[in-house]
């Protein structure tokens, strides 16, 4: 091979290495952002709806109570969309920062359905549950939070299910069992034994 | 394995239906008037149940050590504290071994303790939560048999007697102690009474939990408080005779 056409080889691969490190580039740059799309983050409440004042029972870890706060937020009319917003605004206090009762980021409600008279299953995404600090306190702490707002906010409410992506999950984080149907009136004892500080 | 718990469930079930009938017999055969043979003395006996273990290993207090680990040491201290006190003591499990809830109370309820208690560790909450257990709102009793989920029913309020007397006896210690109810397994399925005791730290850091010294403390605390309750114990064992 002569020297004139060895050097337009080599320029010829040069090009194409730096054509194939461009195309590597974009690439990496379209799955980022994809992915960036794709991670669960928490959706706050439609622009639409009307501002209301509602009750949250806020849990803290420190010293492990359930404290009453009312907040207003805009809220759906639309009673399932409703309950996921309330609950929702339950969520951007335990994932904020400074949060009394942390839950992991990403962590959200998926669906809430009106089932029968009384009944109503609340389905929480995966980041929620496995983040969710495991021991009886802190994740009975969730549990009774989660069922005194809804109950506080639609008298309708009875019992309580839970699912984790759909699925029933026996435990919530290892202790407290979240495949039951949670009583409104068993809970509201409960919420008092957790509001005595 | 379903039908594995369920057969379990049914063996349980029919094992409870049987005392229950054992039970009933000396009664109806003892004549009006002539006085009654003084049953012997069942010795007190306490069930204590190191949550988790095996491939459960429970809440990861610290980056070392999981939670199966710190029960079952606390167990085994409670366990020569309540001996050194004259109170037989059987553990659930005394090793590191997988055994699920229904296994537990399946255990539990054959050995028939004046009570039983489950063991746990947490890193959040401040030194002691004794809890009873939250029962389901509705059940599925028939005659005899009772339904798994709800067979602490019976139970319940003399667990909760306790609880509160246990509660009382360790806040006399002024170490910070808590009552709360729980929807926890395997407390539903226990006839005997049951509560679970939860141990977090008292400084906010969760390595407290795993030291040898912590550990000593609560378990010597814990026992002066079971043994000052053992009468109330003993009138539990004769309440279910």
């Amino acid at each position: 091979m002569t020297s004139r056409s060895f050097l337009v080889l080599s320029v010829c691969l040069l090009f194409l290495a730096i054509a194939m490190a461009l195309y590597v580039w974009q690439l990496r740059s379209r799955a980022q952002s994809e992915a960036t799309l794709q991670r669960p983050q928490l959706v706050t409440p439609p622009a639409t709806g009307t501002l209301r004042q509602v009750t949250l029972w806020v849990a803290h870890d420190d010293p492990g109570v359930l404290r009453v706060q009312a907040v207003s937020i805009e809220l759906s009319t639309e009673r399932q969309r409703k309950s996921q917003e309330i609950l929702r605004a339950l969520l951007a206090i335990y994932t904020g920062k400074g949060s009394p009762h942390h839950l992991a980021a990403g962590a959200d409600v998926r669906n809430v359905y009106f089932v029968n008279p009384g009944l109503v299953v609340v389905d929480v995404n995966s980041e929620l549950a496995d983040g969710q600090t495991s021991g009886i306190l802190p994740e009975e702490l969730t549990v009774a939070s989660f069922v005194q707002t809804l109950a506080a906010n639609s008298p309708e409410i009875v019992r309580v299910k839970f699912l984790v992506n759909g699925k029933e999950r026996e435990t919530l984080a290892g202790h407290v069992d979240f495949s039951n149907e949670y009583g409104v009136p068993q809970m509201s004892d409960l919420a008092r034994q957790l509001s005595s500080e | 394995m379903p039908w594995i718990n369920a057969a379990s469930k049914l063996l349980v079930a029919a094992s409870l239906a049987v005392l229950a009938g054992a039970q009933a017999t000396p009664a109806n055969t003892t004549s009006p008037g002539s006085p009654s043979p003084q049953p012997p003395e069942k010795p007190l006996l306490i069930m204590l149940d190191p949550a988790h273990g095996g491939t459960d290993p429970g809440a990861r207090l610290t980056a070392s050590t999981p939670e199966k680990e710190i029960t079952l040491n606390i167990a085994r201290r409670l366990k020569q504290e309540l001996n050194a006190r004259g109170i037989l003591c059987q553990l659930v499990r005394d090793g590191d071994v997988t055994l699920p809830p229904d296994q537990r109370a399946a255990m539990s309820n054959a050995a028939d303790p004046a009570l039983y208690i489950s063991l746990h560790a947490s890193s959040l909450g401040s030194g002691m939560g004794i809890f009873t257990a939250l029962l389901p709102d509705s059940g599925d009793n028939k005659g005899p048999f009772l339904d798994w989920d709800r067979a602490q029913s019976a139970t319940l309020p003399r667990s909760k007697a306790l609880q509160t007397q246990l509660v009382g006896a360790m806040q006399r210690t002024k170490f910070p102690t808590h009552a709360f109810s729980a929807s926890l397994r395997p407390l539903n399925s226990l006839r005997s009474p049951a509560i679970a005791i939860e141990i977090s730290p008292t400084t906010g850091d969760a390595t407290q939990v795993s030291a040898t010294g912590y550990q000593q403390m609560i378990c010597a605390a814990l026992a002066n408080a079971l043994a000052s309750i053992a009468p109330s114990l003993r009138g539990n064992m004769g309440a279910r005779r």
